[in-house]
């Protein structure tokens, strides 16, 4: 029999169709069906200047936008050879963990959403709202930053973010425990993603699978560490990696447990940023007077919270770039669904489908 | 039949656990701790100082305004924009028509006949607000909102009223404005 799962369902964050060869109830085969959501993002690169393309990459992954403007920008200033002020760096490494805690946050909600638990998602949303009022008052929106600049940020952090970010970390950490007892330790739920969907490091590698996905499967891989870039060399965290405490080393549970480890890293590193950060500074002294990067190509990658964002641009010396490629994390992600899910039943797949945490934005860009 | 036992016990006491974190929130509840019944109560506006001092910057972005007495017609913000939403035509004026000067003391040289800002379209990146000389488009919130009232509920029944014309000059002034005077015409131009 053939199922059809989507576009319009709500497990598959987005508008995804996946058609689903069953035999009985178990799955033998799935084809996930995509570009529901595309916008022609990367022909829209060719036609705008690096500073345009910077509101289009918001809208890539619009979970962690702060985490796709901060590879765009990285990118584009290694091109041109610019070096940010120490106060710039440090205000990029504490809104993208931010925002990875945001992103995350919704991930695990929906995660439980998606298997039936509905309390857990009220719980992450409301704490998600106060990093997203962190992010307001910062740059004035709450979803689509664009702050980040080439060579710089729009402005500055605003008069009483720091105690505010405190305030909010203090908050945030025993938040944590209430996750883990509202969830992840639920025995339904361990019922419903232990030992389910299990991913072997070396499918995960083979597919190119990255971020808490590969790390579920016990591969201590992170860009942050493995090729820091930005200054995340001078903070002290952990690589939380899979480790099968209920079941399998890379199944479903493992994949929601490092996020949820990965939140309290993001959280250590946030701390230690914002003690670290030289209290002055002009975010605009680096900013150049055009952005028209040298002829050339580059390819940089950035962790952002679904794994390795890349971003490939090639520049003919125009202030308008030749081609933008992004290499989106969550499109190796949706690519293993099908070996993963092979010989599971329908409603695991679901179980699985929203493990990868998926964006749609991102995959079909 | 002892794992049978045990994974009750388990289910049994990791619910209760997840009870009684709900339970617990149920006790300390607070009237107004986390909803908003938002449309008796709204969130409150920014109150911070406004100014072109970064810290000062009030960046709420909700909706583009443009004190088009300010504005020279120098078209920066239309080619910032990355989808094109703000159309703006200007018209030369013969020589000796004074069109008066900006509140930064810049010489007006351009006549804008039409300024017009498709909301619609509007992808709030803000990325227009930069460049303008004389800072006279802005998100509301931004350096000059305080001769505006900060809001941000623009919500409209119909789509043709989101696009914002700022530019109230009728084709009739000008044509007058825009046609040699006979005799130095030097009165100011309400734009």
């Amino acid at each position: 029999m053939v199922l059809n799962i989507g576009p319009q369902h709500p497990s598959t964050h987005g508008v995804l169709r996946l058609k689903v060869k069953t035999d009985g109830e178990i799955v033998s085969e799935i084809t996930p069906i995509i570009g529901y959501l595309h916008r022609c993002f990367e022909k829209h690169c060719e036609n705008l200047s690096y500073e345009q393309v910077i509101p289009y990459t918001d809208r890539c992954d619009y979970i962690a936008s702060m985490n796709n403007n901060f590879g765009y920008v990285v990118a584009v200033e290694e091109m041109m050879g610019i070096e940010v002020p120490e106060r710039v760096e440090f205000i990029r490494v504490i809104m993208a963990e931010l925002n990875r805690i945001a992103s995350h946050l919704l991930a695990l909600g929906t995660y439980g959403l998606d298997i039936g638990a509905f309390t857990p998602f009220l719980y992450m949303f409301r704490d998600r709202e106060r990093i997203l009022d962190l992010l307001e008052m910062t740059c004035g929106a709450r979803l689509l930053y664009n702050y980040m600049w080439v060579g710089g940020l729009s402005h500055d952090l605003p008069v009483g973010f720091v105690e505010a970010a405190y305030d909010f970390l203090d908050y945030f950490e025993p938040k944590v425990k209430e996750y883990n007892d509202l969830l992840t330790y639920n025995k339904i739920f361990i019922e419903r993603t232990a030992d389910i969907g299990v991913m072997p490091a070396e499918v995960a590698i083979n597919y190119g699978v990255t971020g808490p996905n590969l790390r579920g499967s016990g591969v201590a891989w992170d860009l942050r560490k493995a090729e820091p870039y930005s200054v995340y060399d001078r903070f002290e965290f952990n690589i939380p990696v899979g480790q099968g405490i209920v079941g399998t080393v890379g199944d479903c549970w493992d994949r929601y447990w490092v996020r949820v480890q990965e939140m309290l890293e993001s959280v250590k590193i946030v701390r230690q940023a914002l003690q670290q950060m030289p209290s002055e500074g002009d975010v605009h002294a680096a900013l150049p007077k055009k952005v028209r990067p040298p002829k050339g190509s580059i390819y940089k990658r950035t962790e952002s919270p679904r794994g390795d964002l890349g971003y490939y641009i090639i520049s003919t010396g125009k202030p308008v770039p030749y081609r933008v490629k992004m290499r989106s994390p969550a499109f190796t992600a949706l690519s293993v669904l099908d070996e993963i899910a092979r010989g599971w039943m329908i409603s695991d797949v679901l179980a699985i489908l929203g493990s990868l945490d998926i964006v749609l934005g991102e995959i079909d860009r | 039949m002892s794992r049978y036992l045990v994974n009750i016990w388990e289910t049994v006491s990791t619910l209760i656990i997840g009870l009684g974190v709900t339970f617990k929130h149920m006790l300390h509840i607070r009237r107004g701790y986390v909803t908003l019944q938002y449309p008796e109560e709204k969130w409150p506006r920014p109150e911070r100082k406004i100014g072109f001092d970064h810290n000062d910057y009030n960046v709420i972005r909700s909706r583009l305004h443009v004190d088009i007495d300010d504005c020279i017609g120098c078209m920066k913000c239309a080619r910032a924009c990355p989808v094109g939403c703000i159309h703006i035509t200007t018209v030369k004026v013969p020589k000796g028509v004074d069109l008066g000067t900006t509140s930064n003391d810049t010489k007006k040289r351009l006549l804008v006949t039409r300024f017009d800002i498709d909301m619609s379209e509007c992808m709030y990146c803000n990325l227009c607000t930069y460049p303008c000389p004389e800072s006279c488009i802005y998100m509301t919130g931004g350096p000059n909102s305080g001769k505006h009232p900060i809001d941000y509920e623009f919500s409209e029944y119909d789509r043709s009223n989101l696009i914002y014309r700022f530019a109230n000059i009728s084709p009739e002034e000008v044509e007058r404005i825009t046609t040699p005077p006979a005799k130095p015409e030097t009165e100011g131009v309400k734009a």
